[in-house]
Parts: C-alpha cells; structure tokens; sequence
C-alpha cells in the first residue's frame, strides 16, 4: 500500500514511453524492501513523499520547492542546489532535497561497474533518483539532506576518484558530442579536449570567477549535435580547410540506389529513386558541386561545409584531413535582451596538445570579461555592449569578413583617435585664419 | 599584493554593509581593493572562504558570497 | 538510521581532502570496439530506426541499439541497464545528449538478442522500459529540465509533460518517415535551464503574473536590497506598508507592468511566490535548429502564446504538437527542417495549415530583437 494515494500521477503510467512514475514507484519499492540491508541515511520512503509531492503539485499546479542558497561543500562555490518542501511536515522525506552535480565523463561512456558504484553510494545517501543527465551534462543526484553533502563530495572523491560538477557564476561543466570515437564527421577528439579544458579549469569550475555561467561545449562538426552554437558561451565546433574525399564508385552506387541516401535515415517512407539533382546538388547552399560525366565535381573553396552532401552520402563523400575547429562566442538563451547564437570569433584552429593555442583564447576573452562584465551579464551581452571590434582587440584577433554576416547597415563609425589623420585636437585660430565667424 | 589588509578591508566592507545586505557579487569586491586584478581578487575571496571567514550563496544560476553566517535567507534554512 | 561517517571531519573539513580532481578519464569507459577505431571510422548506416552500424577502417564493425530514457531515472532503473550491459555488451554502455542510452556490441549477429531483451522489458505499470528507436529523420528523446520535480521557478512540470509528448508522438520515434530530424525540447520557465530555444518543437513553461508579496514576513525572510537587485527589468522597489494590524513594515512594491514573469526575486526571496494555477502555463516555439546543414540555425519562434496546465496529460499541448508535427511531414520536402518549411511556404500559411489561430501575442514587442521580425515587404500570402 502506497503511503500517498495518486491517481493524478497514475494516469502517467499507462502509454508506451518510459513512465518515470513507475520508476519512482518501483525504486520506493526497492528502497521499503531493502533486500541488501542498507543502512540510508536519509528517511528510507523519501521516493514515497516524492509522489505525495508531485501528486499533490498536479492537484494544485504549483511547485512546492524553495530554493536555498546552499552552494555544495566546503570551498566549493557550485555543484550543489539548494532545495527544502513548502510542506515539511506533509512530506517529512523531502524536507531538504538538494541536489549534486556530478562531472559526467566525456562523451558519457561508461562502465557497469562505475555506474553500479554511484548507484551504491547514491542510494545510501540520497533519494536514489537521478537525472541522467542534466541540461548542460552532469550526472545529477536528485534529492539529498544537507548532512550528507561533504559526506557524499568525501566519498565521490576518495573513494570513486569523482568530482563535483559547476553551478552558479562558474565555468560550468562542459560536455561534447560523441566525437571521433564512433562518428566518422568529427573533426577532432572532442572527449580529448572536453577532458583537457575541464581538468585545466578545475579551479573556475568550482570556484566562482566570473560575473556569470560560462558553458564550453564541443561539436565534432557542423552538425552540432550538442547544439554548442546555441547554448554556449564558447563552442568548439569542427571544420576543416581542405577538399572533400569523394569516392566516385560510391557516388555511383548512391545514384544506382545501391547505397541508401542520408545513411538509410529516411527509410520508413518511400520518398522515390534518389534523385542526386535534387537531394544533394540543388541543396547545396553554394551550388559549388555538379556532375561533370556522370563524376561528381565539387569547387571546395566556395564550399561552406555544411554537411549537407556528407550527411546523404556518407560513404561516397568525407570530411577533409587538414581539420581542426571554429571558435563561436557568447550563445545564450533568451533572457534578458534575447537569444543570441554563437557568433564566429576563430575560423580555424588546429587541435593539437596542450591546445595553448585555443587556451590564449579563452583566457583572454575571460580576462575581458572578468574586468568589464556586469554582474549577471553573459558573455554574449558584453559582446553585444562593448562591441564586436573590443572582443577582437581583447582576443589580438584581426578583422577578417568571415567575422560578419554582411557588413554593418550605418555609417556611424566611433574612429579612434590615433586612426585618423592629424587627431582630434585641432587649433581653431588656425581654421578662423580661412573662415570667419 | 598585501593579503592581511585586502583581508582586513574586505571584511570592513562586509560589515559596514552588514545593515542592508549580507551578500555581494564578486565584482563588489573588486572595488574594495581596486589596485588588484580580479583573478587576485577571487583567489582572495577563495582563501577567506577557506579559512571559514566568509562563504558562497548561489541562486544556482549566480553566487554571491558573504560573511559566514550572516544574512536572513541563511538563518531559516539552518532551520529546515 | 544510524549516521555512517564517509571518513569526512567536520570539525577539519581540510583534512585529506580532495579537490580538483575533475570527471574520470574517458578512456576507462571505452567499449574495447571503440578504443581500438577511435578516430578510424569510416562510414555508418542505419539498420532500422534505432540501430546503427559504425564501420572502421580496420573492418571492424560496432552495432548501436539506442533506446529512449526518461532523464530522470532510478538506481534501480540504472541497475537494470548495467544488467543487460553486463549481458550483452561486455560491461560497457553510453548516454547520448539527448537522454537515450546506447547500447553497443562488436558483431551483428549479437544485436537481435539485445533488442529482443531490450524491448521485452516493460514497468509494472505497461509502459516499455527501453523502447528502441530514435535514430535518423524521425523525433527522438525530448530533452527537458526539472520541472516541479525539483524547480522552485517552474511554470509547468517536465517530465509529466514529456512523457504525455512522447506518447503521443511514440510511432515517430519507432519510425523514420519525417522530411527530416525533428527536435522536441522543454523548458519549465523562460530561464531555459534547458536552452530550448532553437528546437524543431519547444515547450516552455511560462508564468503571467507577477509575484505576491508576503509583506509580513518579506523583511523578516529576506534581504529587501538583494530582492530588488535580482529584478532584470527593474521592476522592484523598496516601499512601506501598513499591515492590517496597524504596524507599519518594510517591504516591497512591483511594477506589475514591467514584471517579466522570470522569478528570481523568488529565488532571493522566498516571500515573493509567482507560481500560479491559472496564471501558469505553456508556449509553444516552433522552427529553430542547431545544425549548420544546408541552412544557418535558427531560433524557435512563438507560434502558441498559451496553453493552460492540464495535468496529468497535458491534451491540448500534445495535441497541438501533435498536429504541427503531421502537417510537417506529409507538407514538407525531404531534407527540410520544420522552420525551413514554414519559412518556405510562409509563416501565414504555417498558421493556416496547422490550425493555429493567429493572436496579438505572436508579434514581437519585446525590446531590440523585435523590429526585425516584422514583415518589411509587399511579398506575402493571402
């Protein structure tokens, strides 16, 4: 018998997508059992006060949570969240319930064993409820008292050689896609650098610097399937500089319909006979590749690497070998003055360790904005403050028009002083020697 | 740069202040010992969070830092 | 409930302690496949939705049965995958950004067993613990934040709403038949912990009304200068108020006009709740992307301003979404994103076509950004 009746939360049981109310459910249920005799340390039907919870948060579509201002362990200035229940006394398991970021590994590899050890430690001394993961990439402990935080930081780090994740005016804790190590598109070991920068930033990890978040994130490609472009405040996004490799036997077989385009993702419709016209050449935004004589010829210096021709033909078409990556700075979400997208800072950088040559680009856009940042302003709303031309000079980047969209709509250029012939200060008596008054 | 006076003046600041609020952005900090570079100036505030004179509040998105002890919110959550 | 102590002084937090020490290493946890053809890979084709092949130069092959999770998730449930990880895959699985969980084995006559068993796996309550799929031009897992699992801003739960979606939209992420990706995203409040803001499809909770305040106990509970700091549009003021008693207080005064709804005077002060049943709700976006392929990215665009909470299954959202998504693919080309093709046949339409009524909200009057959503040429539809 449950200790909360509900029937709100039940109805979410049924339909085919994984019911996180029957998982909550069967791990309140594994947790009153207890067949391995564990001894919790927070109140055993806290997955129990969960449901009542939420049941009763669905009758009133309110949250119950407030937050506190706890910041994780002792020196620390992240990784925990501060959470206690407007209904204590209701609720008595939820009381506190705050959370832990954990440093997920790059690429979010990992073996049974790593996770059945979290999992022990986890179900000792939290609710056993996980996200995994959260948005920006931890693992996420849901659901822990505040006694247990520097017991659960002193285990994760002795005993399973784990550390904290970022929260609040951090580095937060940065995360890429699979990479090179199962996609053929990647342009550089995103797990490699991801690692390097996480561990060489641990102090700005964890101990706040900034005026605000700051997110790294790593793409092998133009696909951005960790969506860097939009959601951080430096993403690392692979490209190359040389030609596409085309296999013209696959090409042909691409054509015959041997090969199913896009890597066979379209395949539960019937969209036709592959039509290369129309699916790949027509599509390609720079019209830079035709069929010469049944070859398919591709003008790689007008070509802006969108993917688009490797995407439908991955065994016909692949990336370069002279690759490396982009550098785009200040995505964020809306608030406050609205979204903003990456905007292209470094074309091309090569990937090589101990990545110095990517590192002087952090740190120099950080000590900018360090100095100059207000509080709670994101990297991208100083950018937009203090201009575009102020990023380059604190970066020692040269202006180049693969900086813009298109050049600027107004003439309204702030020159400089020392960029004008003769300066600014003029002598007027010298102007009134040929003008009168 | 002189770490016992920074010290000294940050902790003046904190309590001057003490009367309308309890917790300050970094960069408030940064006007208290103006002549050092922000990176000093954090490791500083790291330094006196770790000797147990002042420590961190986070709003989870922002973290402010304060003298320990110190401030409302801080007194009810000893509570919960 | 005795209290074990992990080793952790609290009287010397410094002693022996650990710090700094980042995630562990990446390599630990590459499946011996994997270690052996990083960086070697040559090409991959996708089986069936939900399973790849990856092959490497050196000829071998690593099969991938990807299956849907819900993010929050159980140790019991994550006990049950190292199971069959233990199983079939050498100890070794993988999570993907958007909360599936891949499944990898080195030869293909190993994969029908795995589906099989992953598949065959079912909560007591009949939903599918490991549906497969989610590959190619179909819509794969919704990445989503907290929600009233966990938020104190939230306007609306995640995961309650995610799993109504997915239910609704179930047999595209078994199949592949959109023109191309569709990408589902959540978050519960305009702060988009979850940055869902260039999705095929978002949903965002968001407030309308301005925060209560406690005046009682709003000087007693908070720092009155810290709340009105937290205010991105300046809306908060110091005031004094009468109580009904006759006392006179110190609190706050909102200038309900400029309140934008975000609620983070309340997370610096618990004595200015903003949640609201009627109040809170949904918006729909729809038509952004992260991928640089054929066109730039783009942001999701506001095409429902509100939706009520309808717990515990959401209808009309699902509903709503529902639809966008079938007039999507039977309307758009192959390879066209959902904001490619209603950028291409007209935002006008797109409202037509979907059904969507067309209100005031939908225009945008919010600071700089605006202005250039505007329509500036003679060019549109009837």
């Amino acid at each position: 018998m449950a200790k909360h009746a509900t029937p709100l939360l039940d109805q979410l049981e049924s339909g085919p997508w994984p019911s996180w109310v029957s998982d909550i459910k069967q791990e309140a249920e594994t947790r009153a059992k207890n067949v391995n005799g564990i001894e919790y340390q927070i109140p055993v039907d806290v997955c129990e006060d969960v449901l009542g919870l939420m049941e009763l948060t669905y009758v009133q579509k309110r949250t119950h949570w407030k937050h506190g201002g706890i910041v994780g362990v002792f020196g620390y200035g992240g990784g925990v969240i501060g959470r206690y229940c407007d209904q204590p006394q209701q609720f008595p398991g939820v009381a506190h319930f705050h959370t832990v970021r954990v440093s997920q590994p790059a690429g979010k590899y990992y073996s049974t064993k790593y996770l059945k050890d979290i999992c022990d430690l986890w179900e000792r001394r939290g609710s056993g409820l996980t996200n995994m993961h959260g948005s920006t990439g931890d693992i996420i402990f849901i659901g822990t008292t505040t006694p247990q935080l520097e017991e659960i930081f002193f285990e994760l780090t002795h005993n399973l050689n784990q550390d904290l994740g970022g929260s609040g005016s951090n580095l937060r804790t940065p995360s890429d896609c699979i990479g090179s190590s199962r996609c053929e598109y990647s342009c550089y070991d995103t797990q490699a650098l991801c690692h390097a920068l996480t561990v060489d930033y641990q102090d700005e990890l964890h101990r706040p610097a900034f005026p605000y978040k700051f997110k790294f994130k790593f793409d092998g490609c133009p696909n951005c399937c960790v969506a860097s472009i939009a959601r951080s405040d430096m993403s690392f996004i692979g490209t190359w500089k040389d030609d596409i490799r085309i296999d013209q036997k696959a090409v042909q077989a691409y054509i015959g319909g041997e090969l199913k385009p896009n890597a066979g993702a379209h395949a539960s419709r019937d969209w036709g006979k592959f039509d290369i016209a129309k699916e790949v050449l027509n599509l390609c935004p720079t019209k830079c590749m035709w069929m010469d004589g049944g070859k398919l010829v591709i003008d790689n210096k007008e070509c802006t690497r969108c993917m688009h021709c490797i995407n439908v033909m991955p065994r016909g078409l692949r990336i370069g070998q002279e690759t490396g990556l982009s550098i785009l700075v200040g995505a964020k979400a809306p608030i406050l003055d609205g979204a903003q997208m990456g905007s292209l800072l470094v074309p091309f950088i090569k990937v090589e360790e101990p990545y110095d040559e990517i590192k002087e680009v952090i740190e120099g856009v950080w000590d900018w904005w360090m100095e100059e940042g207000k509080n709670r302003e994101r990297l991208g709303e100083l950018i937009k403050r203090q201009g575009f031309q102020k990023l380059l000079e604190v970066t020692n980047i040269e202006a180049m028009p693969q900086h813009v969209q298109e050049p600027r709509h107004n003439p309204y250029i702030f020159w400089r002083e020392d960029e004008v012939e003769g300066g600014f200060e003029r002598e007027i008596t010298e102007f009134r020697k040929h003008h009168q008054r | 740069m002189d770490k016992e006076a920074g010290k000294k003046a940050i902790v003046e600041y904190l309590t001057k202040k003490a009367k309308s609020k309890s917790k300050f952005y970094l960069k408030d900090f940064y006007e208290v010992i103006p002549e050092e570079k922000p990176r000093d100036v954090k490791n500083l505030v790291n330094e006196m969070v770790k000797d147990g004179t002042l420590e961190y509040w986070s709003s989870g998105s922002t973290t402010m830092i304060g003298l320990k002890g110190t401030g409302k919110q801080a007194a009810a959550e000893d509570e919960a | 409930m005795a209290f074990i102590s992990s080793g952790y002084n609290p009287d010397k937090p410094m002693e022996n302690r650990i710090t700094d020490i980042g995630p562990r290493h990446f390599e630990e946890f590459y499946p011996p496949v994997i270690k052996a053809n990083k960086g070697k890979w040559l090409y991959h084709e996708i089986l069936e939705p939900g399973v790849l092949v990856h092959v490497s130069e050196s000829g071998d092959e690593v099969y991938t049965v990807r299956v849907g999770g819900a993010r929050l998730m159980s140790c019991t449930h994550i006990r049950e995958i190292c199971e069959i990880a233990d199983k079939h895959c050498d100890g070794y699985v993988r999570f993907t950004t958007r909360n599936n969980i891949e499944f990898m084995v080195d030869n293909k006559n190993k994969v029908a067993a795995l589906k099989a068993d992953l598949e065959s796996r079912k909560f007591i309550g009949g939903s599918f613990k490991f549906p497969v799929g989610g590959t190619g031009a179909g819509i794969t897992n919704i990445v989503h934040t907290q929600g009233w699992i966990h938020c104190h801003t939230p306007a609306t739960d995640a995961s309650g709403p995610v799993k109504a979606t997915m239910d609704v939209l179930f047999d595209d992420f078994k199949s592949m038949r959109m023109p191309a990706h569709l990408r589902v995203s959540l978050a519960c409040c305009l702060n988009m912990c979850g940055a869902v803001h260039c999705s095929d499809i978002a949903i965002l909770g968001f407030h309308r009304k301005p925060p209560m305040l406690d005046h009682e106990y709003l000087d007693k509970m908070c720092e009155i200068p810290l709340a009105i700091a937290a205010c991105p549009t300046a809306a908060i003021r110091p005031s004094k108020v009468e109580l009904p008693g006759g006392a006179t207080v110190n609190s706050v005064a909102v200038k309900n006009e400029r309140c934008m709804y975000c609620g983070n005077c309340y997370t610096m002060c618990p004595a200015m709740p903003l949640a609201d049943a009627e109040g809170d709700g949904i918006v729909l976006m729809v038509g952004g992307k992260v991928s640089n392929r054929i066109s730039r990215p783009t942001f999701s665009k506001v095409v429902v301003a509100f939706i009520p909470n309808e717990t515990p299954r959401w209808p009309t959202t699902t509903s709503t979404i529902k639809k966008i998504v079938d007039v999507y693919a039977s309307s758009a080309n192959k390879y066209e994103r959902l904001g490619e093709w209603a950028e291409r046949i007209g935002w006008e339409r797109f409202f037509e076509k979907c059904e969507i009524p067309f209100t005031h909200h939908l225009i945008d009057d919010f600071r700089d950004p605006a202005y250039y959503t505007w329509r500036h040429t003679t060019q549109f539809k009837f």
